[in-house]
């Protein structure tokens, strides 16, 4: 039997995608790896109590009634009703650039406005200028990378400024080190600091289940523990795939979402990653748990602070294991809406080198020994931004570029992929195309377009 | 089916794709993507939709034939005829 369309990977990009094409009655099939769906966005539990993996926060917030919104675009898309989620959004967040200066954002796009007027008023008229461009400006045609930074610069002439502006854009989406491309910033400039953070109402899990159940609903078979060992192809031309089981499913169209040269790494023969599109960004994330009766002043109505303590903002691999200099903190519980938890809980988010974790995992014990002084390393720097908490864990974990390698099998680990994205998904193939992280939209609604844009570019015109 | 047939026909597949679609004030001449603030998108799903419910594939290029609802009658119609 032939499939229509086999999608490789079930994250959040890989389920889009699907939806899609099950929605017009056409056979799908979801190859995931792992007995769970979700990829980077999922869940685990430790002591019956569940742990969320890839959510701070969901970019993109938009009001209902926003046609245009490409939180509403993508729920229509997916045929899934607005009216149906509760979204809770965010109190406010902060880039706090510790020493020099601070700004709020929230939802409400004055409150930044008003920030930047009061912190830097020799560039606030730029800023209205910028928010002009960004505007009326179309980052969705295919264009060649331009830089950010060298723009940015530029236009304030205020290096702070600009890297505190860049700083939440680049660690909720850049795959690229110290820049990003100009469509890049356009994007994530809208979604941030335009349209804003929320969450759900209930954990990741009731999210995907509601994904998955609407999807099943439509006829979409979802095949977990069936790993795609190779692509089976004559020249540009795909026929099918072969599980690790060994089985061979045929198919008319193949999406991969497991990362472009991940895909290329199926093919016959495989395609070798060679520098420079070797170069990941890797990221370690520590959660904790505080006790109920926590005695720490954390901060109460901040959501997620975007840190940076030396002078220059570095987003690059670092040369050590992490670089806590800089980092994300964020409060899961600070949304507003949110039924209260017993137990408060905060995570930290830093960048870290891919290579030194991965020696070391050869050597269990000097790993977790790592890992756990790692946490300290990051922890020694988080309380003195927002006090000390260390006396109150009562649980926390660390993951690693290795644990999402491990996990994922995106290369070295690497939550946003390949620096050089494809943005039309178009790797060379008559009839495979790649979706999600490597095609460039990145993060949860990111990502979801991203499968649900290739799905109508490339395979629902043609099938 | 008749011309009738055809705009209703095509309104509930819109009214599918976004229930907050407003048709009160629809000019049958004008795009019905301005009107009714649709995108790209939301287009796709009209011709997705003629084909999942009446096995009709329309090629990209007649895509601009469906801008307006009299536009979209006047090709569906032959299409549609013995339906
Ligand atoms: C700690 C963390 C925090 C994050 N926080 C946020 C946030 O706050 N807000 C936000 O918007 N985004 C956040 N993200 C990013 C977001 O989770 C991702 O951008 C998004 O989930 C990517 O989805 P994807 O489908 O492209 O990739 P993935 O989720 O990686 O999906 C790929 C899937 O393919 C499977 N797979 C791989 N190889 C094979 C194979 N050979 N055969 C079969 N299956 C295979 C994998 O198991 C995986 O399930 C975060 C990510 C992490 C890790």
């Amino acid at each position: 039997m032939t499939v229509p369309v086999l999608v490789i990977g079930g994250g959040l990009s890989g389920i889009a995608a699907a939806i899609r094409i099950a929605r017009f009655s056409l056979n799908v099939q979801i190859l995931e790896q792992h007995s769970r769906l979700g990829g980077l966005n999922s869940y685990f539990y430790r002591n019956k109590v569940l742990y969320e993996t890839g959510l701070h926060a969901i970019t993109n917030y938009a009001e209902t009634g926003d046609k245009q919104a490409p939180l509403n675009r993508l729920l229509r898309q997916l045929k899934l009703k607005r009216k149906e989620l509760s979204l809770c959004q965010q109190y406010k967040s902060k880039i706090d650039f510790h020493g020099h200066e601070s700004l709020f954002f929230s939802n409400q796009p004055e409150l930044f406005d008003a920030e930047i007027q009061a912190k830097f008023p020799h560039i606030h008229d730029k800023f209205i200028q910028l928010k002009k461009f960004i505007d009326l400006f179309d980052p969705f045609t295919l264009s060649p990378f331009r830089s950010a930074k060298q723009y940015l610069s530029e236009l304030f002439g205020d290096p702070l400024f600009v890297d505190m502006l860049m700083c939440p854009l680049m660690f909720y989406g850049s795959s690229y080190e110290n820049d990003m491309d100009l469509n890049q910033f356009a994007i994530m400039f809208r979604a941030i600091y335009m349209e804003g953070m929320f969450r759900p109402k209930g954990t990741i899990k009731d999210f995907l289940d509601t994904l998955i159940s609407h999807y099943e609903a439509m006829g979409g078979i979802t095949r977990t523990n069936c790993r795609v060992k190779k692509i089976i192809h004559s020249g540009n031309r795909v026929t099918g795939v072969e599980l690790a089981s060994g089985e061979i499913i045929e198919c008319s169209y193949l999406l991969s979402t497991i990362g472009s040269d991940e895909t290329r790494a199926l093919m016959n023969p495989p395609g070798q990653i060679t520098p420079p599109a070797d170069k990941r960004l890797g990221f370690i994330e520590t959660i904790y748990e505080l006790q109920e009766a926590s005695t720490s002043t954390l901060p109460e109505d901040t959501t997620i602070i975007f840190y940076n303590t030396t002078k220059t903002f570095q987003y690059r691999s670092p040369s050590d294991y992490l670089d806590p200099s800089s980092g994300v903190i964020c409060f899961p519980g600070s949304f507003s809406g949110l039924p209260p938890k017993k137990n408060r809980e905060i995570r930290s988010t830093h960048l870290a080198d891919f290579s030194r974790w991965k020696k070391l995992s050869a050597d269990p014990a000097a790993y977790l020994e790592k890992k756990r002084q790692a946490a300290v390393e990051s922890r020694n720097v988080l309380e003195t931004i927002v006090g000390n908490f260390t006396k109150d864990i009562v649980f926390e974990n660390t993951f690693t570029p290795v644990t999402i390698e491990r996990y994922t099998s995106k290369h070295k680990g690497a939550i946003y992929g390949n620096p050089v994205k494809i943005k039309d998904g178009n790797i060379g193939y008559h009839n495979l195309f790649i979706a999600g992280t490597d095609q460039g939209f990145l993060g949860i609604v990111g990502s979801m377009l991203s499968g649900v844009s290739i799905v109508n570019q490339q395979i629902l015109p043609k099938i | 089916m008749t011309n009738e047939e055809i705009k209703d026909l095509v309104l509930e597949i819109i009214e599918d794709i976004d229930d907050e679609a407003d048709f009160d004030s629809l000019d049958p001449d004008q795009p019905l993507r301005d009107q009714l603030d649709l995108d790209s998108m939301d287009f796709l799903d009209i011709v997705m939709e003629l084909r999942k419910r009446h096995q009709l594939q329309i090629p990209e290029e007649d895509y601009p034939n469906l801008a307006t609802l009299n536009s979209c009658v006047m090709y569906l119609e032959p299409l549609l005829k013995d339906a």
